[in-house]
C-alpha cells in the first residue's frame, strides 16, 4: 500500500494501538495476538486476514465472533496516522515492560498490554486509594465522596477513580479542590474526550494536575464491555478500594471483586438501610469489608494514620464548629431533621410549623451551613467544611 | 331596491360590526355575495333561499347582490344568514325598510326557516353598537348579559310577524338548566396533610405567582392544582366580561345564566396541539386553552411531556398577558392572562432522589432538559410535593382551613396589590417594586450573599422580593422586607432544591 510510509520509524506501541483499535480487542485478545510475533508483524497479518484458526480459538468468544470484521476495519486504520493523532493530543502510550509503565500494574494478574495516559503518570508513585460508587448517588454519598477525596489528597494520597458521574466525579472534585496529592482517573474510552461530556471540565482539571489512564486508543468509544475491563485497572492500581454508595450489583461491585482477587483491602461507607444505593455497601460490610467512617479509617490501612491532622469525620471532635449555633425555631427544626434527609412536608408534620415559619427556619439553617436542600429534600450537614464553595478555602488555608 | 341592516362577525374573541347590504335589480336571476365572505358565509345563499321558501316568503327572481361591508374584513361563519335574509326581504319589498330601522340581526338559518345558535353571541352583541340586536331565541340569555334589550326569535316566520307587529316578540324560554358556571370547585379543607403545599397555593393565589410542582406520581399535585382557582377572588366586572367573552367565542357560555364570575380552570392534556393551546385556525381564530384560562388557572400536568415548542410558545403570553395570533388573511389578539400551574415528576421513574430512584443521571438530565431554562425562570414558586404521611391521611388531625377562609386572605392581599396599581404583585417591576418592597439592612445582606455565591441571579433576586412582598401582604404587615420573608421566598424560589440533578 502507498500510504504505509516507512514502518520502521514507528515505535511498536503504534502497532499495539492500531491492534487495540479493532472491535473487541481487550487485554486477553491482545496478549493472544502477540504470541504471533512483534506488533508490526501481527498488524500486517491482521490486515491481510491471515490469522491462524488455532490462535483464534484461544480468543475470548466475544472477540472470536468478530474476527472476520478485523481485516476490513484494519484497512481503514493507519498505524502512523493513529500514532500522530496520539502525539497531537498529547496522549502518551506505554507498553508492558517498557520504562514508564506503572509499577503497580507490573505484577498484576491481568496487566494492560498497552496503557495510554494524559497528564503526568508519575503521580502514581504516591499511595493510591480508589474511591468508587454509583452514578445515581444521593447527597449523602456525594458529600462523603467529596470529603474523602479532599482529605485523602491532603494526606498525600493519590485518589483514583473512574471519572463517571456521581461518586467518581465527587471524589475527583474533592481531591482537586483540596490541592493535595494529584488525582488519577481510569476511563473506558479513548482519551481524546475522556469520561462523560458533563465531566469534561473535571477531566481537564485532572489531566492538568494528575493523570487520566485508558487502555483504549484515541477515537475508541467507551462501549459497555470496556467498563468492567477498566475496573480491573482501578483495582490493580489502588492499595485500598473504598466503596461509597453502590447498588448490590453494578460496576462498583465488579471493582470490589477485582480488588478481592488482588488481595486489596476493601472498605465500605455505611448508609441508610432503606436506600437502594447503600444496599451494596451495607452488603459488603456484612460480608466482612472494613468500615469507612472517615478518612482515618483509610489512612490506617495505608499506615499513614496519625501522620496528618485530625481531619476525618471519625476524628476527635476537638475542632471548633465555626457555624453559628441555631436558635429558636431553627434549632427545633434542626433537632427534628436529625440525620435522615426529610422533605419539607415531613418536617412540617413533625414540627407542626407552617410554610412561613418552617421555610424561614430552613433558610437560616441553609444560610449558616447546617442544612442543604437537594431534589426536594432537606439534609443535615455534618461539618462546616463540606459546604460547597467554601470547601476550597477551608482546605487551602490549612 | 336597496336595503341594509347591521350585523356582526367574530374574529378571535372580538365581534366586528358588519353592514349587510342587499341590492335587488332587474336582470338575469342570480345571487352574488361580495365582501370577503368565507366558504360558510357564501353558502348563505342556499340556506337563505330554502329558509325563505319554507317560510312562505318569496325568493325574488331577480338579480340579487349582497355586499358585506367593510369589504376588507374577512367574514366567517353562518351568523350573517339572518341579516342577509332580512335585508333581502326589505330590498324585495316584502318588509317595510322602516321596520328594520335600529335593529341588528344575528343568527344562522336552517332550511326550514329556523333561527339557529351562533357562537360568540356575547362579543357579537357588543359589536352591533346602538342597534338593538335580534338573536336566536336559544342565545337570548347570553345576549342579554351585555344587551338586556336584545330580542329573540325562533324562526324566520316569527321574526317577520313580530317585525310587522302582527304578533308579539317571543318570550325568553323559561327557567334554564342552571349549572354551576364552571363546575363545582373542590374545597381546600378536603386536602389531608400537605401543610406546606397549601401555604404555597395561598401565596400563588395572592400574588398571581406561577407555580411549579414537582413530586412522585400520586403525591396529590393535580388535587392541589384543582383547588387553586377556588382560592382566587371573584372576577370584577371588567374581568368577568373579558372571561365571558372568551368563553362565548369558544361556544361554551350559552347555558350560563350570568357572566362568568369565578376564575376558570383549564387543564389541557399534553397531547393538545399547538393551535389548541395557543388559539388559531385558518379563518375564525378560535381562542385556545391559554385564552380560555385567562383570568383563571392554566394547569399543565406532566409538564415534561408537553412538546418543547408548545412550552416555549407560552413564554410570550406569560410575559404580556395576551397572545397575538396571525394568519395570512387574518390576525387577532386574544387574552392570555392566566396563572400557570405546572406539575412534573422528578424523573422518568417518578420515585425521586434519596436512593429510591432507578433512573440513571443521564435519564434524569434528559427528562429535565425538556423544561427550558427560560420557562423555568417564569415560575416564581417551586414546590416539592410528596405523598402525605399515612398519619396525616388517616389521623383525626383537625382539617385544614377551608377554601373560603383562605380566599378572604387572598382577596385582602390582592386589595393591597391593587393599591399599588397592579392586579397582583407578580406584575410589579423595576421602580414600582423598589417602592412597594424596600429591603431591610439584613435583607440586603442576605440577598447580596446569595448573589455573590452565585446561587441567585439578578432576575431571581427581583422575583424573590416580589414573593416576599406577597407573603407580607398575606400576613397584613407592612414595612421593609426582613430575612424571614426573604428566606421563605428563597426556599420557594429554589428550582435547584426541587429539581435535583445528581452532580
Amino acid at each position: 500500500m502507498i500510504g504505509d510510509g516507512p514502518p520502521e520509524v514507528l515505535p511498536h506501541e503504534a502497532y499495539l494501538a492500531a491492534l487495540a483499535s479493532l472491535d473487541r480487542v481487550g487485554p486477553a485478545t491482545l496478549r493472544a495476538l502477540l504470541t504471533l510475533g512483534d506488533p508490526a508483524a501481527v498488524w500486517e497479518r491482521v490486515r491481510a486476514g491471515r490469522l491462524p484458526a488455532a490462535l483464534v480459538a484461544t480468543f475470548p468468544p466475544a472477540s472470536a465472533a468478530v474476527v472476520g470484521t478485523w481485516p476490513g476495519l484494519a484497512r481503514g486504520i493507519d498505524a502512523a496516522v493513529l500514532w500522530k493523532r496520539c502525539v497531537r493530543l498529547g496522549v502518551g502510550a506505554v507498553s508492558l515492560g517498557s520504562p514508564g509503565y506503572p509499577v503497580a500494574l507490573v505484577d498484576d494478574p491481568d496487566p494492560p498490554v498497552l496503557l495510554f495516559h494524559l497528564g503526568d503518570p508519575d503521580v502514581l508513585v504516591a499511595p493510591r486509594v480508589a474511591i468508587v460508587g454509583t452514578r445515581r448517588a444521593t447527597g449523602y454519598g456525594l458529600r462523603q465522596a467529596r470529603a474523602l477525596g479532599a482529605e485523602l489528597a491532603q494526606a498525600g494520597v493519590c485518589v483514583v477513580s473512574g471519572l463517571a458521574l456521581g461518586i467518581d466525579a465527587a471524589a475527583h472534585r474533592g481531591a482537586i479542590e483540596a490541592a493535595g496529592a494529584p488525582p488519577a482517573a481510569v476511563v473506558g474510552g479513548g482519551l481524546e474526550s475522556p469520561g462523560p461530556v458533563r465531566n469534561a471540565r473535571l477531566a481537564r482539571d485532572i489531566a492538568r494536575t494528575g493523570v487520566i489512564l485508558s487502555e483504549a486508543p484515541p477515537g475508541v468509544t467507551a462501549l459497555p464491555w470496556r467498563f468492567p475491563v477498566r475496573n480491573r485497572i482501578l483495582a490493580g492500581l489502588a492499595q485500598v478500594v473504598v466503596v461509597v454508595e453502590s447498588a448490590p450489583v453494578g460496576g462498583s461491585m465488579l471493582t470490589v471483586q477485582e480488588a478481592q482477587t488482588r488481595d486489596r483491602p476493601v472498605l465500605a461507607v455505611p448508609g441508610p438501610v432503606d436506600s437502594l444505593v447503600s444496599q451494596g455497601t451495607n452488603l459488603l460490610l456484612g460480608e466482612g469489608a472494613g468500615v469507612c467512617a472517615g478518612t482515618q479509617d483509610v489512612l490506617c490501612l495505608l499506615s499513614l494514620a496519625g501522620l496528618v491532622g485530625p481531619v476525618g469525620p471519625a476524628g476527635p471532635a476537638a475542632m471548633v464548629d465555626p457555624r453559628p449555633q441555631p436558635v429558636g425555631p431553627a434549632a427545633r427544626v434542626l433537632d427534628e431533621l436529625g440525620w435522615r434527609p426529610s422533605t419539607i412536608e415531613q418536617l412540617a408534620l413533625r414540627t407542626g410549623m407552617g410554610l412561613r415559619g418552617l421555610s424561614a427556619a430552613i433558610g437560616r439553617l441553609e444560610q449558616d451551613g447546617w442544612a442543604v436542600r437537594r431534589g426536594g429534600f432537606v439534609e443535615r450537614v455534618a461539618r462546616a467544611e463540606v459546604r460547597e464553595g467554601k470547601a476550597t478555602v477551608a482546605y487551602r488555608r490549612r | 331596491m336597496l336595503a341594509a341592516v347591521p350585523s356582526a362577525t367574530l374574529l378571535g374573541v372580538q365581534g366586528h360590526r358588519v353592514r349587510v347590504e342587499v341590492h335587488v335589480s332587474e336582470g338575469l336571476p342570480g345571487f352574488t355575495v361580495v365582501g370577503l365572505p368565507d366558504a360558510s358565509c357564501r353558502e348563505a345563499r342556499d340556506r337563505v333561499r330554502a329558509a325563505l321558501l319554507s317560510s312562505q316568503l318569496i325568493w325574488p327572481l331577480k338579480r340579487v347582490t349582497v355586499n358585506l361591508a367593510p369589504t376588507n374584513l374577512r367574514k366567517a361563519g353562518s351568523g350573517l344568514d339572518l341579516a342577509i335574509a332580512v335585508a333581502l326581504l326589505g330590498a324585495s319589498g316584502q318588509l317595510d325598510p322602516e321596520l328594520l330601522r335600529g335593529a341588528a340581526f344575528l343568527g344562522e338559518l336552517g332550511l326550514d326557516g329556523a333561527v339557529r345558535r351562533v357562537i360568540g353571541m356575547l362579543p357579537l352583541c357588543e359589536a352591533v353598537g346602538a342597534s338593538r340586536p335580534v338573536v336566536p331565541l336559544v342565545d337570548l340569555h347570553e345576549a342579554s348579559l351585555v344587551r338586556p334589550d336584545a330580542r329573540g326569535v325562533a324562526s324566520l316566520t316569527q321574526l317577520v310577524l313580530a317585525l310587522r307587529g302582527e304578533e308579539p316578540w317571543p318570550q325568553a324560554p323559561g327557567p334554564r338548566r342552571v349549572p354551576e358556571p364552571l363546575g363545582p370547585v373542590p374545597d381546600l379543607a378536603e386536602v389531608q396533610g400537605h401543610a406546606i403545599a397549601r401555604g404555597a397555593l395561598e401565596v400563588a393565589a395572592a400574588g398571581g405567582h406561577h407555580l411549579l410542582m414537582v413530586g412522585p406520581p400520586g403525591a396529590g399535585k393535580t388535587m392541589l392544582a384543582e383547588r387553586l382557582p377556588g382560592l382566587l377572588p371573584d372576577l370584577d366586572d371588567a374581568g368577568a366580561l373579558d372571561v365571558s367573552r372568551v368563553h362565548s367565542a369558544a361556544g361554551s357560555l350559552s347555558d350560563v345564566p350570568s357572566l362568568v364570575r369565578r376564575p376558570p380552570f383549564r387543564s389541557p392534556h399534553h397531547t393538545a396541539s399547538l393551535v389548541a393551546l395557543i388559539g388559531g385556525g385558518s379563518s375564525v381564530l378560535r381562542p385556545g386553552e391559554i385564552s380560555l384560562a385567562s383570568g383563571g388557572v392554566l394547569f399543565l400536568d406532566e409538564l415534561g411531556e408537553f412538546p418543547a415548542a408548545h412550552l416555549d410558545a407560552l413564554r410570550q403570553p406569560l410575559e404580556s398577558g395576551e397572545i397575538r395570533v396571525a394568519r395570512a388573511m387574518v390576525g387577532a389578539t386574544l387574552p392570555a392572562r392566566f396563572l400557570l400551574v405546572a406539575a412534573t415528576n422528578p424523573c422518568p421513574c417518578g420515585a425521586g432522589p434519596l436512593g429510591r430512584c432507578r433512573c440513571s443521571p443521564g435519564q434524569v438530565a434528559r427528562y429535565l432538559r425538556r423544561l427550558s431554562g427560560p420557562l423555568l425562570d417564569r415560575f416564581d414558586l417551586g414546590l416539592w410535593v410528596d405523598p402525605p404521611e399515612p398519619a396525616a391521611v388517616l389521623g383525626t388531625g383537625s382539617a385544614g382551613e377551608s377554601t373560603a377562609v383562605v380566599r378572604d386572605r387572598v382577596a385582602a392581599a390582592r386589595e393591597r396589590a391593587r393599591a399599588r396599581g397592579v392586579d397582583a404583585n407578580r406584575q410589579l417591576r423595576g421602580e414600582a417594586l423598589d417602592r412597594a418592597a424596600p429591603l431591610s439592612d439584613a435583607g440586603v445582606a442576605l440577598l447580596r450573599d446569595r448573589l455573590e455565591a452565585g446561587t441567585l441571579t439578578m432576575r431571581g433576586a427581583q422575583r424573590v422580593r416580589v414573593v416576599a412582598l406577597t407573603i407580607m401582604d398575606l400576613e397584613e404587615r407592612s414595612g421593609r422586607l426582613t430575612p424571614d420573608e426573604l428566606h421563605v421566598a428563597l426556599s420557594l424560589r429554589s428550582q435547584d432544591g426541587v429539581l435535583g440533578v445528581a452532580a
